[in-house]
């Protein structure tokens, strides 16, 4: 137990939302009693709070997370090869974001109507191209982990959702709480959180 | 000429060619409707660029003499720039913008170069440099036939791989030249009713890739009948040709320059559920189709999608604005700005999050809301994504509306609604209203009534039967 990992706790929670334990220990890739140990540290430092069962940050948790992670992408003088990497993330996007939706719902009669799963054939398509978009990811995450280790965690995150999927639980690819979009998601808040990119056009928060 | 067609009535060949962008803005032309002057370089230049990794033979004389008659037709020059975008006269330079267009739409997918010919570096080098940047914008429209995400689009939606697409250069028109130009997008009919009534987005004094961006908030279309009456008068009277000619509803890209109205796009049809079964039956009454065209447009996925509930927009609803909707319902609960207040206000009812956009940070608050709303992102968001995944009713890209956490308000134009008003949204239109509206269902709908009254004359069969068994009986004997 490092303090390095407690602050990988405190980010995760800036980037993944409340969550229950077993989430956040995921993400952190921590066991759940590690994990647990420094939410409690944390919690006692009023860094973050526990409410119905999920774990999420205070105002000064989100505030210290800032300052800590601006401190790291310092110290690993990381900025441009992390932004570089960023800029390669967001054209990517873009094509995740048309493929989650075409998984969800499927165009017939110039009408989005909802997937129901009941086309093989459709739902192999979504999945080849899917995997084509995860093959070309695996080169960007490569390159975040280059500047910042912490990101290569995303991959195995990526790459577990999308295992479930192939195992037929199709929720794991944009409707579950660990789905694929999910995940994605995160990572993507986590670049903007890291850069200190303001998400696009948010008056306030 | 091999390769290139100029934008002019005299010019025949097919959209296959020319791509439905360049096809459209010729039959424009051939309805002495005003398109900006230019040229199109035909999906065959694609493909040989594609197979062979350079322009084909003749490609480049055949652009250089294209941009010289661009040049005569204009009465300026090309790559003169120097950046000044509004010279006075003739010392204003030729810019042009250079779009892709395959024959079939692929909306937003391949890439747009725009203002070619205003970089700065234009004073200090030759003209030649601008033509060297017209190939290199050329090359890239052609290329990214070929990126990922075309190509997942083309996978996605059964389009064929080898088709190419057709690369439109236009001089450029200014929607941001002053306080009388501007650019928007109009529908011949609003395509969440079938209302016959132009339908659509204005954006006064910017151009239309400022609202894609984000930059700017876009005006309902009808404000241009108050602004630019002789804009108005003249967009009203080229959609009627326009649906005269194509003989179906149709939506046109235009752009407003110091008052005078130029046309960069129009597209037939593309109506869906409700719209598209009034527009087929109103057509037919219009004496432009008969009526088994009327009863062959519209598919049993348009009557199902007709019987999705809406808020109904007459006049006593209170519309207090549209965005575009992510995931269909209509739902109707208490703003919440934030998504710790949208978990804490869940416990007594029903709860709207409205948000600027959303973060993972806000997935509790979705998750405890009944509906969500953003003024950003588009069906393809996070947001969406997340609202789907969820099973909540969304709007998003309801550009007029801010959020104000701070204050704990929410704006809509010049209203102000506290956190805790009551509003009620539609995941299909994108409407959100004030209060609790009433809500529409096709079960009164007397133009379906009539398309299947017509449908049963078709098929002979006049006996009771749901909906779709009357449709697909008359669709058999087309």
């Amino acid at each position: 137990m490092t303090s390095s990992d407690e602050s990988a706790v405190l980010h995760v929670l800036r980037c993944i939302g409340y969550a229950e334990l077993p989430r956040v220990a995921d993400a952190a890739g921590l066991p759940d009693l590690d994990a647990e140990s420094y939410l409690i540290d944390l919690a006692t430092a009023g860094l973050v709070t526990r409410t119905s069962g999920a774990w999420g940050l205070t105002e000064s948790g989100r505030a210290e997370d800032a300052r800590r992670i601006t401190r790291e992408l310092g110290t690993a003088g990381a900025r441009d090869a992390l932004t570089a990497a960023y800029e390669k993330f967001m054209v990517l996007n873009p094509e995740l974001l048309d493929l989650c939706s075409a998984w969800q719902l499927r165009t017939v009669d110039g009408m989005a109507t909802p997937n129901d799963h009941s086309d093989p054939s459709y739902d192999a398509r979504v999945l080849e191209r899917f995997a084509d978009l995860d093959r070309r990811a695996e080169a960007v995450i490569a390159d975040l982990a280059a500047a910042l280790p912490r990101f290569g965690r995303y991959r195995g995150r990526l790459t577990a959702a999308l295992d479930r999927v192939r195992a037929g639980a199709l929720e794991h690819l944009t409707d579950s709480m660990t789905s694929y979009h999910t995940v994605w998601f995160q990572l993507h808040e986590d670049l903007l959180a890291t850069l200190g990119i303001p998400r696009a056009w948010t008056a306030a928060r | 000429m091999t390769w290139i067609y100029p934008l002019t009535p005299g010019t025949g060949e097919s959209a296959d060619i020319l791509g439905g962008k360049g096809h459209g803005l010729i039959t424009l032309r051939r309805l002495g409707l005003p398109v900006p002057p230019g040229f199109v370089i035909g999906t065959p230049a694609c493909r040989a660029f594609l197979r062979d990794g350079r322009f084909p033979d003749g490609l480049e004389t055949e652009l250089a003499a294209a941009v010289r008659t661009l040049e005569n037709t204009t009465g300026r020059r090309f790559g003169s720039g120097g950046g000044r975008r509004f010279g006075s006269g003739g010392g204003r330079p030729l810019a042009v913008s250079v779009r892709s267009g395959a024959a079939v739409s692929m909306p937003g997918m391949m890439d747009t170069v725009l203002n070619l010919g205003l970089t700065t570096e234009a004073t200090a080098t030759v003209p030649d440099d601008a033509m060297g940047r017209l190939h290199a914008a050329v090359r890239t429209v052609f290329t990214s036939w070929h990126s990922p995400r075309a190509t997942t689009y083309r996978e996605l939606n059964g389009i064929p791989h080898d088709l190419g697409t057709a690369v439109v250069v236009q001089a450029m028109v200014f929607g941001d030249r002053d306080e009388h130009s501007g650019t928007g997008v109009a529908f011949s009919r609003d395509p969440n009713t079938g209302d016959k009534a132009p339908f659509g987005d204005v954006l006064f004094g910017r151009q239309g890739d400022d609202v894609v961006s984000g930059r700017s908030t876009p005006d309902p279309l009808s404000e241009l009948a108050a602004r630019e009456p002789a804009v108005w008068e003249q967009l009203v009277a080229a959609l009627h040709q326009l649906e005269r000619h194509y003989r179906d509803a149709c939506h046109v890209e235009f752009t407003f320059e110091t008052g005078a109205l130029w046309f960069l796009q129009v597209r037939p049809g593309g109506l869906t559920g409700r719209a598209a079964l009034r527009t087929a039956v109103d057509l037919a009454d219009e004496h432009l189709i008969d009526r088994r065209t009327a009863v062959r447009r519209v598919s049993a996925r348009h009557l199902q999608a007709a019987r999705t509930p809406r808020i109904d927009t007459g006049d006593e609803t209170d519309l207090l604005t549209r965005g575009r909707g992510a995931c269909p319902g209509v739902v109707s609960g208490r703003i919440a700005v934030t998504a710790d207040q949208a978990a804490h206000m869940a416990a007594d009812g029903p709860v709207i999050l409205v948000r600027p956009d959303t973060s993972p940070l806000d997935m509790h608050g979705l998750a405890a809301a009944a509906g969500v709303a953003t003024s950003r992102g588009g069906p393809t968001s996070h947001a969406a994504v997340v609202a789907r995944a969820m099973g909540k009713p969304a709007v998003v890209d309801a550009a007029a509306l801010t959020v104000d956490t701070a204050a704990d308000h929410v704006r809509i134009g010049e209203r102000l609604l506290p956190a805790g008003t009551l509003i009620t949204i539609d995941g299909t239109g994108g409407e959100i209203a004030l209060g609790k509206p009433s809500i529409t269902t096709e079960t009164a709908d007397t133009h379906l009534d009539r398309l299947l009254t017509w449908a049963d004359e078709l098929s002979g069969d006049h006996s009771q039967r749901p909906a779709e068994a009357r449709l697909s009986a008359a669709h058999a004997r087309l």
